[in-house]
């Protein structure tokens, strides 16, 4: 079933029997204008996802411009204006494009696009003179021109035909661009479901592009751009059978210019080879030959039921643009600045795969902490085709796939292992297809489906196994810092104290430390202020004896290669991404530094910078791992023997003992007095 | 009414022999653990543990005390690295005090703590838990330290001559009935011999009586008087100094004492408290319990048997109880049959809904009948 050309199409051939303005009263709630709230989204949105259609087609980095402001006396009416920097559409186009309903360049393209049916602006335009009596009013300039056309339109309620209401030609300071000028009733408001909301959303999936919103309030809000590389334009490909419907396959046939049906099968079409083209017509009981207007009514669907038994190479996924995990990362960071989170899983871009006869692909980035809630459930941020989707939370693929995967063993809480987790975590989730399978025309939720339920689930595990090891990690970083609060601040006073009492002179502490913490610990610090970015790596030795540590670090090839280290590294292999230093033999309690400098504009995250150390095993390795065994790096024997010697365990830590304070606290309640 | 009846006060068997030389065993800790802290070992220290599992029927005395589990108390956690601190900031504080002649309460310790930095105190509760494991340590009381209770204990009413040796060093008589007001005499928070001596009594028996307002009730219906009782306030959960003033009477008088709560859970641990000792001061329990303590009600069978207006157990009541059937303290048939009942009834009632019948049907029926049953009138 695809409801998006058969409804669309079932809609184009009424027209002349209803008007469009019964169409749009009867359809206010899946066109998106049936409160003030709500129609205001609407109308920034489909008038952005044009604007960035259009940058992007155009090659240009997009550049948009979002104002909206109240209307002097009427206080339920505003006035939303959306300048881009687009190629600009020619004077003649223009009426057809903003004051006709179902007029679209993208209609029957086969290829991803934010809008597809064309129905959007033209209903906002609509929609703002049902309510308002207003014409929009278009400026528009093509760089061809010297100056813009700007245009006063209205639809024609009974002909669903653009009206001209004024016209003239007018100097614009920018070489090309578009503005769309409407005024509609209306209502603004933030948080969630807000014009701010989506566009934040569509600034982080569009790291491409530069959005600055002027609310009616006069407060400026810019989303900067983060990225200057285009998005992959997307290749226009022909319909791929499997996706095929019989009504649009007596389309095709009947407007053929192939002399054969063999012919057109192969190259109208993608994924059939000549020999796959062989075994349809046979299977159909077709002749090769036949002219494509000869085939009619039974043998028309005996053609589509051989296309679709038949194996075919599968679509290709070339008409597909995935953000891709760098952008998808720098998105999140350009937007989520001030929530400050503490971790950026690496983005999760999979392969495209088919569903129906639509390629699609399935992207995820994950943040976690800093200022996330721990205490709501996980947020979602769903896009499709890089637009956000507000609504329908609840009825989404999206969010159920999210809801039935076990987020407890990846270190979050979730009550009975499904629904959506709860922590400080948000889920951006990415569904890119030439075809999106929404729940309604209203574009709000995307359908269920066991091939996106499989490869939505794929990509949030993938995400999720990177969380499991940064909270693992960090609960091991939360044990240390007990331990450096216990031999930092406690344990001085408690010397001191006792000193005091017996009136002798403080001992020296360094021995009880190292029993306390037992462990080679790294700590790393990222510095980001004035001048170039550094880490500084401080390895400690709190072990009761000596130790020769090799210390290993693993980043990225454009990190190492743009990073100076000092002390200057016992080897590097940029290509592997590897450098290796061996430390002066540090005493109990002694400690050693590591610097990196990197160069100017160099994107560094402390999980970028994975460490690792031999000298000491495992469990006395606080901050690093042991040096995996596939490095392959020989090292001294020494520290082989150091590693493979696991240290004596402390007497006084035997288990068994009951710890005091951890038995006492149930002994209190509602027994005693003062 | 003549006063008869005088009795003379005995010794009490296990009075801590104190107050000389009493913060030597607080500078013997800091030598321990800064001993340890020479020899390079992570300092600790060794408590019983303070815990329901732990406490132990002692046969000599009657009581229920600290059983010999111990727990460590180490440098290791964060939790114990704060408690060994705060554990010296505490000594040095006290053993100030002594130097300067000062005493001070739990609820300025407190605030006290606030100038400790890592040591401060997150409640008062942490801080009373402390005083008490430094007198378990040291084998020593609080009085020894220098710190007493913020609130002082019970009001008692009733035919009870004490001196007493007030703050001045006056030493005052007083007799508990005819020299009081209707608030009765207070007990100050050392009731020990040096403060207060039993000079006579005309009582018969002591009846300990958990709500302020059924003490009222039975002074107002001149029950005290009638029945020859002498009636203690415990003000909900009793202070130390309650328990250990009704110790002194029990053992010193010889007056039987029976205990008139409310009927619910929470009551029964007031009992277990007076009776048995309190699991947080097991380790001084011989010096507070009255073992021979008995329990008059308002039990399960009362809200039965006189038809008692009675609220539902509440699902923290009902934890309580269960709590308690796991308590030692409560491991005897009658207490779990009693625990059983309230259980199964599902009902909990107040002393106060005994003026279903009239305001003199406590005095008049229920206390005259209890109390016959149980052999005391």
């Amino acid at each position: 079933m695809a409801p998006a050309r058969t409804i669309a199409e079932q809609l184009a051939s009424k027209q002349r029997e209803i008007s469009v303005a019964e169409f749009f009263e009867r359809n206010r709630q899946i066109l998106g204008f049936d409160n003030p709230q709500r129609a205001l989204l609407t109308t920034v949105k489909e008038a952005v996802d044009n604007s960035l259609d259009a940058a992007e087609e155009a090659g240009v980095l997009p550049e948009l411009m979002v104002e909206i402001a109240k209307e002097a006396d009427s206080p339920d009416r505003l006035r939303v204006a959306v300048t881009d920097n687009g190629p600009g559409i020619l004077r003649r186009e223009v009426p057809n494009v903003f004051a006709r309903l179902l007029y679209g360049s993208r209609f029957h393209s086969n290829r991803q696009a934010r809008g597809q049916q064309g129905i959007g602006i033209s209903a906002a335009v609509l929609y703002a003179a049902l309510t308002t009596a207003r014409p929009a009013r278009i400026t528009t300039k093509v760089e061809e021109e010297d100056a813009a056309h700007v245009l006063e339109l209205l639809i024609d309620t009974q002909k669903n035909a653009p009206r001209v209401i004024r016209e003239d030609v007018q100097i614009w300071d920018r070489p090309h661009g578009t503005r769309i000028e409407l005024a509609l009733k209306a209502k603004y408001i933030r948080g969630r479901q807000s014009p701010l909301e989506y566009l934040r959303g569509t600034a982080i999936v569009n790291p491409h592009a530069r959005i600055v919103l002027v609310e009616p309030d006069g407060t400026r809000v810019t989303f900067e751009r983060a990225a200057s590389e285009m998005p992959r334009i997307p290749k226009e490909t022909p319909p791929h059978p499997y996706g095929l419907e019989l009504g649009e396959l007596g389309y095709f046939l009947k407007a053929s210019k192939r002399p054969t049906v063999l012919e057109l099968l192969t190259r109208d079409f993608e994924g059939v080879s000549p020999r796959a083209a062989k075994d349809v017509l046979a299977r159909a009981g077709l002749s090769p030959g036949a002219t494509p207007g000869s085939i009619q009514g039974p043998t028309q669907e005996a053609l589509l039921e051989a296309l679709h038994s038949v194996p075919l190479v599968a679509p290709s996924s070339e008409c597909l643009s995935p953000i891709g995990p760098m952008l998808i990362k720098r998105g999140l960071r350009n937007v989520l600045g001030d929530v400050r989170p503490e971790f950026f899983a690496p983005p999760v871009s999979r392969p495209p795969k088919v569903r129906g006869g639509f390629p699609f692909l399935v992207e995820v980035g994950l943040v976690y902490g800093g200022g996330l809630p721990a205490d709501q459930p996980m947020q979602l941020l769903r896009f499709a085709n890089r637009v956000p989707l507000l609504f329908q939370q609840g009825a989404c693929a999206i969010t159920a796939a999210a809801s039935n995967l076990d987020w407890r063993r990846y270190g979050l809480e979730q009550k009975g292992g499904n629904g959506l987790p709860v922590g400080p975590v948000l889920v951006l989730v990415h569904v890119a297809s030439t075809k999106i399978p929404f729940t309604s025309e209203a574009k709000e939720a995307l359908a269920e489906d066991p091939d996106l339920d499989k490869e939505l689930t794929l990509a949030f595990q993938a995400a999720a196994r990177h969380l499991k090891v940064h909270i693992s990690r960090r609960s091991r970083r939360s044990f240390a810092q007990e331990k450096f609060e216990i031999i930092q601040k406690i344990l001085p006073r408690l010397a001191e104290k006792t000193s005091h009492l017996v009136d002798q002179p403080i001992p020296d502490l360094t021995p009880v430390i190292t029993r306390i913490m037992d462990v080679v610990s790294l700590e790393l610090q990222l510095t980001n202020e004035e001048g170039p970015r550094r880490a500084v790596l401080e390895v400690t030795n709190y072990t009761s004896r000596p130790r020769v540590l090799e210390i290993f670090l693993e980043a990225p090839t454009e990190i190492l290669g743009a990073s100076a280290f000092a002390p200057v590294p016992e080897g590097t292999d940029v290509g592997m991404g590897r450098a290796w230093w061996t430390l002066p033999k540090l005493g109990p309690n002694e400690r050693a530094q590591i610097v990196l400098t990197f160069s100017k504009g160099t994107d560094v995250e402390a999980s970028d910078l994975d460490w690792y150390v031999a000298g000491v095993d495992e469990a006395h390795l606080l901050g690093a791992d042991p040096l995996p065994g596939d490095w392959d790096v020989r090292l001294p024997r020494a520290l082989i023997e150091a590693a493979e010697t696991a240290a004596p365990t402390d007497p006084d830590s035997a288990e068994g003992e009951v710890d005091y304070d951890a038995a006492e606290s149930e002994a209190h309640v509602g027994d005693d007095d003062g | 009414m003549p006063r008869k009846a005088k009795r003379t006060s005995a010794t009490t068997t296990d009075e801590p022999k104190i107050r000389a030389d009493a913060l030597r065993p607080t500078l013997d800790l800091a030598r321990q653990i800064y001993g340890q802290l020479s020899l390079g070992e992570i300092p600790r220290m060794r408590l019983p543990l303070r815990t329901k599992q732990n406490i132990a029927f002692q046969m000599r005395e009657g009581v229920w005390r600290l059983g010999k589990t111990m727990g460590t108390r180490s440098a290791r956690k964060l939790d114990g690295a704060l408690m060994l601190l705060r554990t010296f900031y505490l000594v040095d504080f006290i053993n100030e005090m002594a130097r300067d002649n000062k005493t001070s309460t739990l609820r300025e310790l407190y605030y006290i703590s606030e100038g400790w930095q890592e040591g401060k105190f997150h409640s008062e509760d942490e801080s009373n838990l402390l005083v008490e494991d430094l007198e378990v340590l040291c084998e020593r009381l609080r009085e020894d330290f220098r710190l007493h209770p913020e609130e002082n204990g019970a009001s008692v009413i009733g035919d009870l001559t004490i001196r007493e040796r007030n703050r001045k060093g006056l030493v005052k008589k007083i007799n508990c009935r005819d020299d009081v007001g209707d608030g009765g005499y207070a007990l100050p928070s050392n009731v020990e011999k040096e403060k207060i001596e039993f000079v006579s009594s005309g009582a018969k028996f002591i009846v300990a009586i958990e709500c302020g307002g059924m003490v009222d009730r039975l002074a107002e219906n001149g029950f005290d008087e009638r029945h020859r009782a002498l009636l203690i306030h415990l003000k909900g959960q009793p202070a130390r100094s309650t328990r250990r003033f009704l110790k002194r009477l029990n053992e010193e008088l010889h007056l039987p004492v029976v205990v008139f709560t409310d009927g619910d859970p929470w009551s029964f641990r007031i009992f277990a408290s007076v009776a048995y000792g309190a699991i947080k001061t097991a380790h001084i329990s011989q010096y507070l319990a009255t073992p021979s303590a008995e329990f008059l009600g308002v039990t399960a069978s009362d809200i039965e048997n006189y038809e008692l207006p009675s609220d539902r157990l509440t699902d923290q009541d009902v934890r309580a109880l269960q709590a308690e059937l796991t308590d030692p303290r409560f491991s005897t048939a009658d207490w779990r049959s009693e625990i059983d009942l309230m259980l199964k009834n599902g009902k909990k009632a107040e002393q106060q809904s005994l003026a279903k019948y009239g305001l003199n049907y406590v005095t008049d029926h229920y206390l005259p009948e209890k109390l016959t049953e149980m052999g005391v009138l």
